[in-house]
């Protein structure tokens, strides 16, 4: 008993602090959602009136989609890319290591507002990096405005991305080959499997918890992104990259109608909540 | 020894109760500006010396400055209200609609009062309207705000182009750049916010001002042909090459730099660019007006004060006497000299004579001689006068437009529908 109040004590701050800025806020957001505003104040009660708004808007379906669709291509690329170059990365040198994942790591260091202006210059269809490359490699009638064009404006966005998030990938898949018994290795090699066999039948695997960490994460990630996204198309052209925060930002900040911006926000948190959820249950299990 | 302390005591004590007076005396206004030192309203150097003549002539007035990059001024705003936190006394935009926003939920103090008492004869009916609401005024504007085409003068003069008086005119310009290889406009929309403006522009002169308060302030539709025709206008612009590539992905510094650069003829733009075009164009920099595009419109440019002076509901007496006081000595005639001079900013109720004999630069004189000729059929800019939701709307759909996305039809009829949800939950500004 003694113990239970001791320990208690010791969490409290952290839990005061824990309500106080996360706790209420949440709370005051759901409150918030109930009320029709105008212009940032109060106008009255509403209900389920902001709710009942979110079927009828397209805005808010499309800004879902993206996301979904980013959560498939953060899948599809970072991912895959980061397990096969740990795979490859993990039998070399120790110094060869250190250098490339040093390197690869290096862009998720690199805070998600200068990324989008790193890759707003490399996609300018003035004086893109890109186009430039493609000109002086004979292929100039590939350059395109990237993100001017609703056909690839999300798909090339979702690249800066990716290259933020591959290098992370690869130092958690490095780290969990690392812990691989090597006997599993050698015992494979004795029975004469190649390199792919290996990866295959004994790498993937045993990274089943890892690639659900990463998996998971990566989903709540794309579910909450925002910066890379207004700074470098604040959703546009038209809707083509808008994305549910971009839609809160706007719907709060400019429009002023903070009642529909706390119902996208409750949705988006209950979205977030719900994969935090099943993460939990499939990382729990043995 | 005992003598001389108490003699100091008392000096010490008569010191400090002289200065508490003064500082009881003093009425310290919280000012929030979007007057900075560079890019669009880059008039900060105006605004820093009219503080020092305002604050020297109302010896009880201190001001508490704030600057708000332009930016990102309406959105601190609009924290800082729902927050009743609202400044004293503020300079921001966007106009008419979202002032009529702060005046419906009183957020904001009716100054008809003090219009009564210093006059401001400069703010015209056109002015004072835009910056009503159910028949009390909210604001002060200031500065006038016009569209205009910037062009590169030796580019024109090497090409052989002459200043277009005509659209037909202005076509054939076009062509005759396409055909040396030059970008016609340099025109970027990552922003969102110059198609808006252009847009304005287009609507005006295909359709005209009576027609426009058709739909603004009465109950005709944007499905109009007047409207269609401009947003025809804007798409054949994207289509047939009359910007650089991939103008939406393009920001609107990055457009300036294009045409500042010589790549590009011309720059259909607005006054609050003049600062930064006068003083980075390295040729022979001229303005001159779009010609009307629909068929007996009057010629004329889009214009309005963009920005406004507007003070706190919930400030005391005395702080709403400070500001309109002060703000009456920041528009009065004499100091709207220092405004054109520091701030290249022409405030309303200066003429063409004024600018004549003051000492700014010729590409001022140029955009505002022009713009003020046609003070009778200059038209709405849409940013001030439709309301944020309705904005919100058009900034995306305008990029749909101009790409070649949305066709004239069902942009109208989206943007006509968007009116309609605004009119419904009384969001419409009329003056």
């Amino acid at each position: 008993m003694q113990n239970g109040r001791t320990a208690f004590l010791f969490v409290a701050p952290a839990l005061v602090l824990y309500a106080v800025f996360v706790g209420l806020p949440i709370l005051q957001v759901f409150a918030y959602s109930f009320f029709t505003w105008d212009s940032g104040t109060i106008r009255g009660f509403g209900g389920l009136e902001n709710y009942t708004r979110l079927v009828a808007d397209g805005v808010f379906w499309t800004a879902l989609s993206h996301n979904a669709i980013w959560v498939v291509l953060t899948l599809a690329f970072p991912l895959m890319a980061g397990l096969i170059t740990a795979s490859i990365l993990a039998e070399r040198s120790p110094r060869t290591v250190r250098l490339l994942s040093v390197l690869y790591f290096l862009p998720r260091t690199i805070p998600m507002v200068v990324v989008g202006i790193i890759w707003l210059w490399i996609y300018s269809p003035i004086f893109g990096l890109l186009n430039w490359f493609l000109d002086s490699v004979g292929l100039g009638n590939l350059g395109a405005a990237w993100l001017a064009e609703p056909n690839t404006a999300l798909l090339s966005l979702n690249i800066a991305g990716a290259w933020t998030f591959f290098g992370f990938c690869n130092i958690i898949y490095l780290a969990a080959i690392q812990s691989i018994d090597p006997s599993l290795y050698e015992a494979a090699s004795l029975d004469g499997a190649t390199w792919w066999q290996k990866f295959r039948f004994v790498t993937t695997p045993l990274l089943r918890s890892t690639t659900l960490f990463l998996g998971l994460y990566a989903a709540i990630e794309a579910m909450r992104f925002f910066d890379l996204v207004y700074v470098t198309t604040s959703g546009g052209p038209g809707y083509s990259t808008e994305v549910l925060t971009t839609h809160i930002y706007k719907t709060f900040f400019l429009v002023g109608d903070f009642g529909y911006a706390a119902a996208l926000s409750v949705v988006l948190l209950a979205i977030v909540l719900s994969i935090s959820g099943i993460s939990y249950r499939m990382l729990r299990k043995p | 020894m005992k003598r001389n302390r108490l003699l100091a005591i008392m000096t010490g004590t008569c010191a400090l109760a002289a200065l508490a007076a003064t500082a009881a005396a003093e009425t310290s206004v919280v000012q929030w500006d979007q007057f900075s030192s560079s890019g669009a309203t880059s008039s900060g150097p105006a605004m820093e010396a009219l503080i020092k003549v305002c604050e020297g002539e109302l010896k009880d007035v201190k001001i508490n400055r704030t600057v708000a990059p332009s930016i990102g001024i309406r959105d601190a705003y609009r924290l800082a209200v729902s927050a009743d936190k609202t400044p004293d006394l503020a300079y921001t935009w966007p106009a008419a609609s979202v002032l009529a926003g702060y005046a419906r939920t009183n957020k904001i103090a009716p100054l008809d009062a003090y219009y009564d008492k210093y006059k401001w004869e400069n703010v015209t009916p056109f002015y004072r309207g835009r910056n009503s609401y159910q028949g009390k005024i909210y604001a002060v504007p200031m500065e006038q705000d016009l569209m205009g085409v910037y062009y590169n003068r030796d580019l024109f003069k090497k090409l052989g182009l002459e200043v277009p008086t005509t659209y037909a005119g202005f076509k054939d310009v076009v062509e005759k750049l396409k055909a040396a290889s030059v970008v016609p406009i340099a025109f970027g929309n990552k922003d969102r916010w110059p198609a808006t403006n252009t847009m304005s522009l287009l609507m005006g002169l295909s359709t005209g001002r009576a027609n426009e308060e058709k739909v603004f302030f009465g109950d005709e539709a944007w499905t109009n042909p007047g409207f269609k025709l401009a947003a025809e206008t804007f798409q054949q612009w994207g289509k047939d090459g009359y910007f650089p590539r991939g103008f939406n992905g393009i920001g609107v510094d990055e457009a300036n730099a294009l045409f500042l650069g010589g790549k590009a003829a011309m720059n259909v733009g607005g006054s609050w660019f003049l600062q930064d075009m006068a003083r980075n164009a390295k040729f022979d920099i001229g303005v001159f007006m779009l010609p009307p595009i629909g068929d007996g419109v009057a010629p004329g440019t889009m214009w309005g004060e963009g920005s406004q002076w507007q003070i706190s509901a919930s400030a005391s007496d005395a702080v709403k006497d400070a500001a309109a006081a002060y703000v009456n000595c920041l528009t009065s005639p004499a100091n709207r000299q220092t405004w054109v001079e520091k701030g290249y900013t022409v405030p309303i109720g200066t003429t063409a004579e004024d600018l004549a004999k003051w000492n700014t630069l010729p590409l001022v004189k140029e955009f505002f001689g022009q713009g003020l000729a046609t003070a009778d059929s200059n038209f709405y800019d849409l940013h001030t006068t439709l309301p944020e939701s309705v904005t919100q709307v058009l900034y995306p759909e305008l990029q749909k437009l101009v790409g070649g996305d949305a066709t004239p039809d069902a942009f109208l009829a989206t943007m006509q529908d968007a009116w309609k949800v605004a009119i419904d939950k009384g969001e419409r500004w009329a003056p």
